[in-house]
């Protein structure tokens, strides 16, 4: 039993835990009290002044982010004192600010432009020069703009108690006083020095990747799941003009906490690819056209594209002729695909009569761990879903570059279905033997040139969906960018040439269906519901990390 | 050979070896009976030592004036490891120093003082935490430590009482703020000299994440003449609230300036006057600052029915501080020294507080441009109003330091300002 | 007002920073105190509980000294002996190091970061906020004039002119021959006695404009 603390902030009683802050029980209630140097992720060092409310009874202002709550305290945030107090702060912040924000990347999601206009001076008072420092390259991607920094220091508590790399310090003292690195050694190599320009209050530190690329009120903001390996960090994608701009981490206290490792964060321009299989087409069969010479030589070497029903319907009748004469099934998965896509590919296989499925996935030796929250690591699977496929009976091939252990397929004669791999190691015969190629995925293969058909399929960042980390937990993620051409849910591709073939008609209408089929057909993911998954994920039954992960 | 700095009516208790270089060495220390308090004192239960020290009533010497043996009693009863006293030895608060003298004239006084302080409180270790400019009061003192040592007064089972107390003298390197108690700890623990956000105290957790009592030099020192007459004696001197004698660093336009050591509650004006020789002939007095650079400024009119004891000063307008009595004739162009004041507040901001590190600095700034006749009436409305944005704003009291003499002498010497403000507007400097 | 002024006569000392009337300026530290009592720390700290003072008394530093040998490594493991952790002898080592260098340079930062195992940005930050650390390379002699306030009522100002005249420096900087560097400093504790001058390790007190000279050529000849 938590023993709990009832106190009144502006006029309203909230009970919290004991041991809260002043600071935390207003935020509890959605009364947000301005603050820089408080984080709920480090260390509290009260210095930024701009937390100080007025407690009933202290004879000064109290910072709230040290603060604890006490029973039958009386706080007030909105009294003459505590707004006066935070005036005058922001007008001592914006003495020696260089207020440009029209070249500054943070603004538009900037705290101190925010509080400025929430309760700032309309007009400054000082006549002084201020003081000029200019720009520092930290190393990395980080850059620092001295000029702008707010001295709140959650930088440097974040290299010192986070990342435990302690790079960063103060420099010097009083007014002089400046963050900085060890002369010129940056942060460069630090494997979470990215996290220190999300903290970032204002835009004293920002990422050279994403200097002046976007304006912070341009960029839609969803919610997704880290791509990058099998740790299933909780990020937004950051979009402008169906582009992914940047990704940023997003709470999740039992994944990531606030943080994500820089490896992640850098890639997502693979999200943003061109050379996109945009619609349906039938293969040439055992065509002997095409020379792999690239996406535009291929996709001119093919027939015209058809329509999803046509491609489909060709498709199925292939297959009820090979399933006919009792030809064996097998398949290649991906483990950048979801859960649905996955546990229909399952479904799928299982119909035509079972056969293996495997996947490959890029894999490294390095663990990066976060010391400062250890179960944040940057894991050896490069790839967010090798658990879910694990899950679902599928095996790992191939080495750690995700390359080759397809030998056994090469000139396997049955029905063979490859989704979301590219192949782009294998000979362009790859698959010639096979009575049936069925190609799924979001890009045309450069290398293939015997696939029966080719289906354009979405990306995890244009649909919904689900991913299995490490741990076996099930994270939700949401569309962000708009899908290019015809391409579908791979699921859904699937689950149409299924009923197709076993003239079976129930096909999920949604993600959330497709789900519910996987939940219902495995017994490890039973009793998950889509809907309860929320932003925080839920633990399939009986999770068990995966070994090495 | 006389102390240069005497006079007939200092009560020489702390200061009465000063001016004798035998009073250093540990033989002269005893000759003037020093270390006796010391056996006494070990003789006694700790609990005894506090009482007498609470009934001395003696109070604080670093400048806030609270009660020494309250603070002793705020350490943990049961002792569950190990248990510092922190000596500030850091006197940089411009105005005051007597701490150097007490340092380099009498160190034993202090390190008696030291380890009966450490006996009452249950420290394990004593950190004199000294100035880093002190390069001759501290080799003074380092000798006479090894001094100690070697005669059994300090380290393992002092003078057979089973009590071991180890002292260090440790060397700071120029940082104002360090003389604030949990900067000072910080500063010790091998950390930049931030001040730290209170609770928790010291007491409970300090040096080293250990329950801690940090005392003034002046205060250390008197407590072997307390253990040794008792706090009844100590209460002969001084006024009810504020017993005892108490060393005033008079510097600035006196004929005699110097360290005296007078009872509390001695009236200013005659502290000026009679003892230190008064002002410099022809000249009247304009200003007072009573406690060194960080309290209120005193005009003259202020200073009349002044006495020098805590609560004395206060009613007067300003605060005791350390007793550092900065005396300005009507020679003094005030706001070039409150300029002064304030540029050493920002020099020495240690600039984690916002209103701290970007107003001591704004102040300056402003207060430079007044001076130099480009002010304005209205600046003197925004030293006001930064003042009062940095009172009481800050996790230490630097910031509320910087602000005191500048809104002081706004509210008392508001023609200088006006009289430089003018002048500037005269020759269109502004 | 000044009635009572008057019979005061004269003030009966000059320079009390040598522990009593030494007249002017021209009395040697053992001349004043005897060398017995009042010497120079010997390198490798004697006792170690006065290991982590700072007496900086050397004039010739070098700074390619190695951090640390001989009886100065004695004395860097005499200071670690007396703190419970070894991060508190952070400030004595750097002091230990300026004695011998004469200043922090990076590299020494490094140093001192290495022996103490503490990260190096950690030690620029410390060393970055004690202003007694110089970060660059100064004069043999060190003159740091006081132009506080008790100082400065009575002239603290005119003195640094004085230095500053008489060097041919600018504040801050090194003269030519690199023996002096001048700075400002704050309150030094000595303002009964003003203008309170610091040069290297020794107090110079009632300093005026006028006595610079004499100090200058003292520091020149006697090079103390």
């Amino acid at each position: 039993m938590v023993e709990t603390v009832t106190l009144t902030i502006d006029g309203l009683e909230v009970t919290v835990p004991k041991g809260t802050t002043i600071l935390q029980a207003a935020e509890a209630m959605g009364n947000r009290i301005p603050h820089y140097c408080y984080h709920p992720g480090l260390s509290a060092p009260a210095q930024c002044r701009l937390c100080l409310v007025e407690v009933e009874g202290a004879p000064k202002l109290q910072a709230s982010c040290v603060t604890t709550v006490t029973p039958g305290q009386v706080v007030h945030t909105q009294s003459e004192s505590a707004k006066t107090q935070r005036r005058g702060v922001l007008e001592f912040y914006l003495k020696n600010h260089p207020l440009d924000c029209p070249i500054c990347d943070q603004s538009g999601e900037c705290k101190l432009q925010d509080y400025v206009h929430e309760e700032g001076r309309p007009k400054g008072r000082s006549r002084e020069p201020k003081r000029v420092l200019g720009r520092d390259d930290f190393g990395g991607d980080v850059l620092f703009y001295g000029d702008r920094c707010v001295m709140c220091t959650r930088c440097v508590r974040f290299m010192n108690e986070q990342a435990q790399d302690p790079r960063l310090t103060v420099v010097e003292r009083g007014n002089r006083s400046v963050i900085d690195t060890f002369f010129e050694e940056g942060v460069e190599g630090s494997p979470y020095a990215g996290n220190i320009v999300d903290i970032c209050p204002v835009g004293a530190l920002v990422s050279k990747d994403f200097l002046h690329k976007a304006r912070a009120w341009d960029l839609d903001r969803i919610p997704s799941i880290c791509p990058n390996c099998s740790q299933g960090c909780n990020i937004e994608l950051h979009v402008r003009d169906n582009l992914v701009q940047r990704l940023k981490p997003r709470d999740n206290p039992d994944v990531n906490q606030h943080w994500m490792c820089d490896y992640g964060r850098h890639r997502y321009e693979w999200m943003n690819r061109s050379g996109r299989l945009l619609l349906p087409k039938p293969g040439e069969g055992r065509h002997a056209g095409g020379n792999g010479a690239g996406d535009i030589a291929l996709a001119q070497s093919l027939p015209e594209a058809g329509s999803w029903e046509s491609v489909l319907g060709d498709l199925a009748d292939l297959l009820v002729d090979a399933r006919a004469e009792g030809a064996e099934v097998r398949a290649v998965a991906s483990p950048f695909a979801s859960n649905e896509d996955l546990g229909a590919l399952r479904r799928f296989v299982d119909a035509l009569g079972g056969g293996r499925i495997v996947f490959r996935s890029p894999r490294t030796d390095e663990e990066l761990p976060l010391p400062g929250f250890p179960k944040l690591v940057r894991r050896r699977d490069l790839a967010p879903n090798v658990r879910g496929a694990e899950l679902l009976q599928m095996s790992r091939v191939g080495s750690d570059d995700a390359t080759g252990g397809l030998d056994d397929l090469v000139g396997f004669e049955g029905i063979l279905v490859v989704m979301g791999d590219d192949l782009d190691d294998m000979a362009p015969d790859f698959g010639a033997a096979a009575r049936v190629f069925a190609f799924l995925g979001p890009q045309v293969p450069r290398q293939l040139q015997a696939v029966t058909c080719l289906l354009p399929t979405v990306t995890h960042a244009e649909t919904e969906g689900t991913f299995t980390n490490f741990e076996g937990r099930v994270q939700r993620f949401w569309p962000g960018l708009h899908t290019h051409g015809e391409a579908r849910p791979a699921w859904q591709v699937l689950d149409l040439v299924a009923a197709a073939v076993l003239g079976d008609g129930t096909v999920p209408e949604s993600a959330a269906e497709a789900f519910q089929r996987l939940a219902d057909d495995h017994a490890v993911f039973q009793g998950l519901r889509y809907e309860e998954l929320g932003t925080r994920g839920a633990l399939v039954n009986d999770p068990v990390p995966l070994p090495g992960a | 050979m006389a102390f240069p700095y005497e006079h007939e009516r200092e009560v020489r208790i702390l200061s009465r070896g000063w001016g004798d270089p035998s009073a250093r060495t540990l033989e002269g220390w005893k000759a003037l009976g020093g270390y006796k308090a010391l056996e006494k004192s070990l003789s006694m239960s700790r609990e005894a030592v506090i009482d007498e020290v609470k009934a001395s009533g003696l109070r604080g010497r670093g400048g806030a004036g609270f009660p020494t043996g309250l603070k002793w009693s705020f350490m943990p009863k049961e002792k569950t490891g190990l248990q510092y006293l922190c000596c500030n030895a850091d006197e940089s608060e411009p105005g005051t120093f007597k701490d150097r003298e007490l340092l380099r004239w009498s160190p034993h006084q202090l390190i008696e003082g030291c380890l009966i302080a450490a006996h009452a409180i249950q420290a394990d270790h004593v950190f004199i935490y000294c100035r880093g400019e002190f390069f001759e009061a501290v080799q003074v003192l380092a000798r006479a430590v090894e001094e100690a040592y070697a005669a059994g007064f300090i380290g393992e089972n002092i003078l057979g009482s089973g009590i071991s107390i180890d002292i260090t003298v440790h060397s700071g390197a120029g940082a104002y703020i360090c003389g604030e108690e949990t900067a000072l700890m910080n500063s010790l623990e091998g950390r930049r000299g931030l001040p730290r956000v209170k609770p928790p105290f010291p007491a409970a957790v300090g040096a080293f994440g250990r329950p801690t009592t940090i005392n003034n030099v002046e205060t250390l020192c008197a407590i072997p003449h307390i253990m040794t007459h008792g706090g009844a004696w100590y209460r002969e001197q001084g006024t009810e609230k504020s017993p005892g004698t108490k060393l005033f660093c008079v510097s600035g336009h006196v004929v005699r300036p110097g360290n005296y050591e007078l009872p509390l509650g001695f009236p200013l004006m005659e502290l000026i006057h009679d003892v230190c020789g008064g002002l410099r002939p022809g000249r009247t007095l304009k200003a007072v600052i009573p406690g060194g650079s960080s309290v209120p400024i005193m005009n003259a009119a202020e200073c009349e029915a002044c006495t020098l004891d805590y609560e004395g000063v206060v009613e007067a307008g300003s605060m005791l501080g350390c007793a550092s009595v900065i005396i300005m004739d009507d020679s003094t162009n005030l706001v070039k020294q409150v300029r002064r004041m304030v540029d050493f507040y920002a020099h020495e901001s240690c600039g984690q507080c916002t209103p701290c590190r970007e107003g001591t600095q704004w102040m300056a700034r402003i207060l430079r441009r007044i001076e130099e006749g480009r002010g304005t009436e209205e600046d003197l409305d925004t030293l006001l109003d930064l003042g009062d944005q940095m009172t009481g704003t800050t996790i230490c009291v630097l910031s509320d330091s910087a602000a005191a003499p500048v809104a002081s002498s706004i509210a008392k010497f508001r023609d200088d300002y006006l009289a430089l403000i003018r002048r500037g507007e005269r020759v269109g400097a502004a | 007002m000044s009635e009572t002024s008057s019979s005061s006569g004269p003030v009966p000392f000059r320079n009390p920073g040598w522990a009593g009337n030494t007249g002017a300026f021209d009395l040697s530290e053992e001349q004043v105190r005897g060398d017995d009592y009042v010497g120079v720390r010997p390198a490798d700290g004697g006792h170690a509980s006065g290991a982590a003072t700072y007496p900086y008394m050397k004039v010739e530093k070098s700074p390619e000294a190695p951090l640390f040998e001989g009886p100065y490594r004695e004395r860097f493991d005499k200071i670690l002996s007396r703190y419970p952790e070894s991060r508190a002898a952070l400030l004595p080592a750097l002091n230990l190091a300026q004695e011998l260098r004469g200043h922090i340079s990076p590299e020494t930062m490094r140093e001192v970061a290495v022996l103490l195992d503490l990260p190096e940005a950690y030690v620029r930050g410390v060393t970055s906020f004690y202003t007694m650390y110089n970060k660059r390379p100064v004069g043999r002699f060190l003159i740091q004039v006081c132009t506080n306030i008790s100082c400065n009522l009575c002239g603290g100002d005119e003195v640094l002119a004085s230095f500053l005249k008489h060097t041919g420096t600018e504040l801050g900087s090194t003269s030519a021959d690199g023996d002096f560097t001048v700075t400002e400093v704050e309150c030094l504790a000595a303002c009964g006695t003003p203008t309170a001058v610091q040069i290297n390790s020794r107090y110079y007190e009632n300093v005026t404009p006028d006595s610079v000279p004499a100090i200058l050529e003292r520091l020149r000849k006697k090079g103390e």
